[in-house]
């Protein structure tokens, strides 16, 4: 059985467009079938009708994954789309926007209809300046890594556990890798210590990364698919 | 499609929403699930104290089953993760003793072994008197041939994420805030000699977990635990 693979998963958000075609209960129902297989865990994040026997903490705790990892894919997205991070980085953008929207697609999955809206983002720039762009990359995945580690003990439901588990040391791996890349220890500690809900809201609400209002500087309105 | 228009409208441009944090998200966090490194060892010693320690190494391995998460329970995970933890802090240790690594290398295992022996302190601080001993370990030339030292590294450092991941629903509480504070760590150890050996970092989208018998043949199959 193949084992869960970044091309298996979301090759240039195919799935997810596919997804953000059918709707509700279906999006989750067809998230569910794709993951079946070696994406076992993604698989048991997205099984239809997962959120509804959810502890309504659980739910809570999706959403809050969900809008971490928002804020990742659009990140890497948007860098990817831009195509201006060039050089020893220029995989980052493709690989790890398409690692980061496959836990957007199951996260939602999970949720089906419970699930949060995405945020509207600005990035302000820092996903075409290559320096700006790793020193982001470095803090969303120490950021999510602790994330993830801070609520590991608030889950209720094992098999959302081990979902997450598997989704937060993903993160840590994306740490050390942008760590390396820019210079800086991958592994500064033999402990990381996880973050509470508060201290990783201050921390984004810091970066200014979620935009007051949608962006108005479109010079056509966008269109709406939804 | 023109850079100026894709960048007006940004990447999700169609999401017409405010900025806001989901509603549903708890206003504070409820930590008492939490406990710092040393009310966990505290309480843990005295949890672990009704076990024995395992009996022969890697071929007795307590049969971890998926039952409900317990303070027993917890002991005998433990004492698996302080089994990996050993042949890690032995691994490293030895392959900065010898002295064939250079450069990035050596780095990365001077490093990596002072965050194993770390690991390997706190768990047997953890587990107390049912701390399992050190086995007799062998690592042959894989901690002096630069080769095969990032290749065991390599395997080593997977097969213990795989196995934290693989037990945290097994956890109680309290014991899986600590295991993840550990796990993260051995993930990071995982990309770092990956990224140094010109391997993707971070090749799937999840971690697999394994079973406390895949992670046993995983062990058995490097041969490095030579007895009790």
């Amino acid at each position: 059985m193949p084992d869960l693979t970044l091309d298996e998963l979301d090759r240039d958000g195919a799935i997810r467009e596919t997804l953000e075609e059918v709707s509700g209960d279906t999006r989750a129902a067809f998230l569910g079938k794709a993951a079946v297989g070696g994406a076992a865990l993604l698989g048991a994040l997205a099984a239809p009708g997962r959120a509804d026997a959810a502890a309504a903490s659980d739910v809570a705790i999706l959403n809050y994954a969900l809008t971490l990892e928002y804020l990742q894919s659009s990140f890497y997205t948007e860098a990817e789309r831009l195509g201006a991070i060039k050089g020893k980085l220029a995989r980052i953008p493709r690989q790890l926007g398409s690692v980061e929207r496959a836990h957007v697609s199951a996260i939602k999955g999970a949720l089906g209809r419970a699930a949060v809206k995405r945020p509207a983002f600005d990035f302000k720039g820092v996903t075409e300046n290559q320096t700006k762009f790793l020193k982001t990359a470095v803090a969303f995945e120490d950021l999510g890594a602790a994330a993830y580690k801070g609520q590991a003990a608030r889950i209720k439901s094992p098999a959302l556990l081990a979902a997450a588990i598997s989704i937060h040391s993903v993160e840590a791996r994306h740490a050390a890798w942008m760590r390396f890349l820019a210079g800086a220890t991958p592994a500064a500690t033999a402990f990381d210590e996880g973050k509470s809900i508060p201290q990783v809201r201050s921390i984004v609400a810091s970066t200014h990364f979620i935009a007051a209002h949608p962006k108005k500087r479109a010079r056509r309105k966008p269109k709406y698919t939804g | 499609m023109p850079l100026r228009r894709q960048r007006a409208r940004g990447v999700e441009g169609r999401d017409d929403r405010p900025a806001r944090w989901p509603e549903t998200v708890p206003a504070r966090d409820e930590d008492e699930a939490v406990w710092s490194r040393e009310q966990f060892v505290a309480r843990a010693v005295v949890a672990g104290g009704a076990l024995a320690a395992g009996g022969v190494l890697v071929a007795g391995l307590p049969r971890l089953a998926a039952s409900a998460p317990s303070a027993a329970q917890d002991a005998k995970i433990l004492n698996f993760a302080l089994l990996l933890e050993y042949i890690e802090a032995a691994f490293y240790s030895e392959a900065v003793a010898k002295g064939k690594l250079t450069g990035d290398l050596l780095d990365y295992a001077t490093t990596v072994r002072d965050h194993e022996r770390a690991h390997v302190a706190f768990l047997k601080k953890a587990l107390g008197g049912s701390a399992r001993k050190k086995p007799k370990l062998e690592f042959g030339d894989k901690t002096s041939d630069p080769k095969k030292f990032t290749a065991a590294a390599i395997a080593l450092e997977e097969t213990v994420i795989a196995a934290y991941n693989g037990q945290a629903a097994n956890l109680t509480k309290p014991t899986l805030a600590q295991a993840a504070t550990i796990v993260s760590v051995e993930a990071r150890h995982a990309a770092w000699i990956r990224a140094l050996s010109g391997k993707d970092p971070a090749p799937t989208a999840t971690d697999k977990p394994k079973t406390a018998s895949e992670v046993q043949a995983d062990v058995n199959r490097t041969g490095f635990v030579r007895s009790t």
